[in-house]
């Protein structure tokens, strides 16, 4: 047969082709070699932009594995209420998703929201034994008293809510309009932290009844997030006027189920979320909605899509205008006189400042909604805790300077996002668990808070209870950014963009505006993520080696035969995710 | 199963039941349709196989040889530019004993830009090592393309065949096509004799001193002279198997002839035309179709020409300064024959650049060959009008 033909070789054994006869192994390359490569799992920009602090890589790589089950422990590791963030939070992480620079950022909202809809069959995990005998207060059920009492209650404490209105949920209910978020998600994700094993108590305003002397000496310690639910005065003549409303009012009337009559002319003073949350809900009411800010748009604190939301469903953006005085017709507020303003140096916040002209103009008005910004206020707070400005200052860890205190959230003047309110309360719950361990006997602060962090940013509650990310090893907390991924691996994928409702119906009432993506559309969001420093053993490495010198080990992990890499450096360079890097430390 | 195809895609089918398992491959014109189907074939998945996009048909060659150095059955496609830009790499293929099977289109080559047929494309890689089999139609070509990776795999020597372009590269025809499983017991799994391995690496292509060289030539030459041999038993089993053969070559109502033509590729068919309507006549005309060019079949050709009178070569194909490529090797190989009977040859230039080969440019060979004197000059060229 053809295929039996032997070979020829001559009488020298000389081989057919130019190849060594011994094997190559006896040279051994990588002894020229001063470098080499290794694996460190860096830190993806997302993770460290996240003021809640969830490994999103972490969670984005297990759905891209179709470990759905584990991709959401580990969002729930980190995130009690992934719903309501999927829906509301400003998304830092997608403003630092490096993939932005390539196709578009991940759409990690969307996705977030999509596993907060999961379990479908809403059975929530077991609820977690109580393993320790201290008992916590936490006062307040905004994000960051839910957040707090939902990581203690994992960490082993039995842990109670004081909530000082009927129904947890603090701003995100009587704040946050019903079209960006619907009531059913909000009381879910509620749900789930109540199955953790906290208990709320409500129509319980600390302060009243119990007193805070009370409540601290009844608790192991005592957590603040009741928030900030003052609006901010003006201080311009006519405030007191009817038809003048601080927003928070109105929109608590209007997240209520209230219908406030507005009359045809709505003018919004400010340029935050509240501002827009106003000028939308107005426009609902069917009122024409014009928003006085006294800067420009690119000083606007609020959300970016909130104030493009805003402008596309019809209110009117009035730039450089300062409130200075109130008219009054027949007994109620008829305009709004503003002076123009003109931009001049950087202040404090580092926007520029606006600046008076001396020219005014006036609006008419109907209704004036002011929203400008909101204040704390504590009944009966003990008169030996710090306060700074409109908040109670604490440690990175939520600690005030009583030991047994700790705050978070608005309360503590940082910054007022949900995400951050979530991040605070967990960084309280670890400060607790910290404090209670210590007097217990039961040291747990061997950790520094940065190790606990993703690279800058915030803590993660897997890593304080010593239990890492899966798939982490000793991960440097270095933020891989854009010139360090290989972008040659990536083919461009677009983003999907979140299905809206039709203008008009946006307009005629309160129904959820974003339709946010279907679950197939979520899943390939989640395998659009790059994985930023961190290895997925995609075998790129192993294949450009010239030397043959990687390979895949025991346990799955990259070897490096060192006897053999010469330390050329193409494995770091084509790593498409920057999860190699070269070290001059050979052993 | 009967399927109607042009010559591009029988090339496809056949690579397809030889079960390739790598393609690197650049699209040139007239073989695109090749690298078409193979990728869609790759991509619906009726063909498992690495699909390896390349920049250049360099870099084509090179990941082909690369490939088959692991020990995967490797294939590609070229013509005209691209054949020629893959030269050097034609020689490492060879050289390196990679059983790479190529399709080529054959395609004139530019200037004057021309995307035609003519075979100075392959015919200038004559010296690279490869083996050369001309195809005639498409049947034969899918045949070809699957016993072409027995045979390279056999004597570890890169295989090319031939179709002419448009000819047969865009003409549709009825082409059988073989049962999968008869395929595949008539071409098993490649079983390399060498491969690159991980833990038991060695180097290849490596300096190779003056005191080894010529042994390495010489053992390849011995591959190439197994070559006859070893298509004459594939070819055995495949008639076996199929039903079809069609020889390293083919001598088609040579008895008795007093002329023959010689032909290969699609001009083999036009020519088995004109002998016909001769024979018709009583005329004692026949031809003999020249499939193997390299190795170049001297002791098949001696067998097939030797007593008769007139041979008339027709060569698609000029080397500058010389002549017909067919015809000077031929007239080599028939020299050693004694006198009587050495025939006259004639070698004949024609059909460069795709120009029409008819029936009645044939007829003008017969007659020139009839009445010309063999002196006249070593290239007659047919149909120029400088």
């Amino acid at each position: 047969m053809p295929s039996n033909v032997a070979e020829h070789t001559g009488t020298r054994g000389i081989p057919p082709v130019a190849m060594s006869q011994t094997s190559t192994l006896v040279t051994r390359t990588g002894s020229w070699s001063a470098i080499r490569p290794v694996y460190h799992d860096r830190v993806a920009p997302c993770n460290q932009a996240c003021p809640v602090g969830i490994d999103i890589e972490g969670y984005l790589n297990l759905l891209r594995l179709d470990r759905v089950d584990e991709a959401l422990e580990l969002l729930l590791a980190e995130n009690p209420m992934p719903a309501v963030t999927g829906r509301v939070c400003h998304h830092p992480c997608e403003n630092a998703c490096n993939r932005r620079f390539l196709d578009g950022a991940v759409s990690i909202h969307a996705v977030e929201r999509m596993m907060g809809a999961l379990p479908r069959d809403g059975m929530f995990p077991v609820v977690p034994v109580a393993t320790r005998d201290e008992h916590v207060a936490v006062v307040g059920s905004g994000p960051a008293g839910l957040a707090c009492a939902y990581h203690l209650a994992r960490l082993g404490y039995r842990v109670t809510v004081f909530e000082a209105a009927a129904q947890a949920g603090g701003m995100l209910r009587l704040g946050i309009p019903e079209y960006r978020l619907p009531r059913a998600v909000l009381d879910r994700d509620i749900e789930r932290i109540q199955a953790q094993g906290v208990t709320i108590r409500y129509g319980a305003r600390v302060g009243v009844d119990p007193g805070w002397r009370q409540l601290m000496s009844k608790f192991g310690a005592v957590c603040v997030a009741t928030g900030a639910h003052t609006s901010r005065a003006l201080g311009v003549k006519g405030e007191d006027l009817p038809g003048v409303t601080p927003g928070l009012a109105f929109l608590r009337d209007v997240n209520a189920g209230k219908r406030p009559d507005l009359g045809r002319k709505v003018v919004v003073v400010g340029g935050g979320n509240t501002a827009m949350d106003c000028a939308r809900s107005a426009l609902r009411l069917g009122a024409s909605v014009t928003v006085a800010y006294r800067r420009t748009r690119d000083e606007m604190p609020a959300i970016d899509e909130e104030i493009d939301e805003a402008e596309h469903e019809g209110a009117e953006l009035t730039f450089l205008a300062n409130p200075v005085e109130f008219e009054r017709t027949n007994g109620r507020v008829s305009g709004v006189v503003c002076e123009r303003m003109a931009l001049g140096e950087p202040d404090a916040s580092g926007r520029r400042r606006p600046m008076p002209t001396g020219q005014c103009f006036t609006i008419a008005a109907d209704t004036v909604l002011t929203a400008i910004g909101e204040l704390s206020y504590l009944d009966g707070f003990p008169e030996d805790v710090t306060r700074e400005g409109a908040g109670l200052p604490v440690d990175a860890l939520g600690q005030t300077n009583r030991a047994a205190l700790f705050a978070g959230g608005d309360v503590t003047d940082l910054e007022r996002t949900v995400a951050d309110a979530l991040g605070a309360g967990k960084r309280a719950a670890v400060g607790i668990d910290r404090h209670l361990r210590a007097i217990a006997g039961d040291g747990h602060d061997g950790q520094d808070t940065d190790a606990l962090r993703f690279g800058r940013g915030n803590i993660s509650a897997l890593r304080w209870m010593g239990r890492d990310p899966i798939g982490r090893v000793a991960p440097l907390n270095e933020v891989v950014g854009i010139d360090d991924l290989n972008l040659h691996h990536f083919a461009a994928v677009p983003r999907h963009a979140d299905a809206h409702l039709e203008s008009a119906l946006k307009r005629a009432g309160f129904d959820e505006v974003n339709a946010g993506l279907t679950s197939a559309q979520a899943i390939a969001e989640a395998r659009r993520c790059l994985n930023c420093g961190v290895c997925t053993q995609c075998d790129v490495c192993l294949i450009f080696c010239p030397d043959a010198a990687i390979t895949h080990g025991a346990d799955g992990a990259y070897e490096v035969a060192l006897d053999y890499c010469k330390g050329c450096g193409i494995c770091v360079a084509e790593c498409p995710r920057g999860a190699l890097t070269m070290t001059r430390d050979r052993p | 199963m009967k399927k109607v195809m042009v010559g591009n895609h029988a090339v496809a089918w056949g690579a397809q039941l030889a079960r390739v398992e790598v393609i690197a491959a650049y699209p040139i014109t007239p073989q695109t349709q090749v690298v078409e189907k193979l990728s869609e074939m790759c991509a619906v998945g009726s063909l498992p196989a690495r699909f390896i996009k390349v920049e250049s048909e360099h870099s084509a060659m090179a990941a082909c040889i690369g490939a088959s150095a692991t020990g995967a059955r490797t294939f590609t496609a070229s013509s005209s530019h691209g054949l020629v830009y893959m030269h050097e790499m034609l020689h490492w293929a060879a050289g390196g004993r990679h059983p790479v099977v190529m399709a080529d289109v054959n395609r004139a080559l530019g200037p004057g830009w021309n995307i035609w047929t003519d075979q100075n494309d392959s015919l200038s890689q004559r010296d690279t090592g490869w083996v050369q089999l001309y195809c005639e139609t498409n049947q034969e070509v899918l045949d070809t393309t699957i016993q072409a990776f027995r045979l390279a795999e056999a004597i570890d020597l890169p295989v090319m065949l031939m179709l002419d372009g448009f000819y047969l590269s865009h003409t549709a025809e009825a082409v059988d096509i073989p049962d999968q499983e008869m395929v595949d017991r008539f071409l098993p799994r490649r079983v390399a004799r060498r491969t690159l391995d991980v833990n038991d690496p060695h180097a290849f292509g490596a300096l190779v001193r003056p005191d080894s060289y010529m042994e390495m030539r010489w053992l390849q030459q011995e591959a190439m002279r197994q070559v006859p041999r070893v298509l004459e038993s594939i070819e055995a089993d495949w008639m076996r198997m199929f039903g079809r053969s069609y020889g390293a070559v083919e001598s088609y109502r040579a008895e008795d002839a007093e002329l023959l033509l010689v032909t290969s590729g699609t001009v083999t068919s036009t020519a088995r035309f004109v002998v016909d309507q001769r024979r018709a006549k009583g005329e004692r005309i026949g031809l003999v179709k020249v499939k193997m060019f390299r190795p170049f079949p001297t002791e098949l050709l001696r067998a097939a020409l030797a007593g008769v009178d007139k041979v008339a070569v027709l060569d698609r194909n000029i080397s500058p300064g010389h002549g017909g490529i067919f015809a000077e090797e031929l007239r080599a190989a028939l020299y050693d024959l004694p006198a009587e009977d050495r025939p006259l040859i004639y070698g004949y230039v024609l059909g460069l650049g795709g120009r029409d080969i008819t029936p009645a440019v044939i007829d003008e060979v017969i007659e020139r060959t009839r009445q010309g004197a063999p002196s006249e000059r070593e290239d007659l060229w047919v149909g120029v009008n400088p």
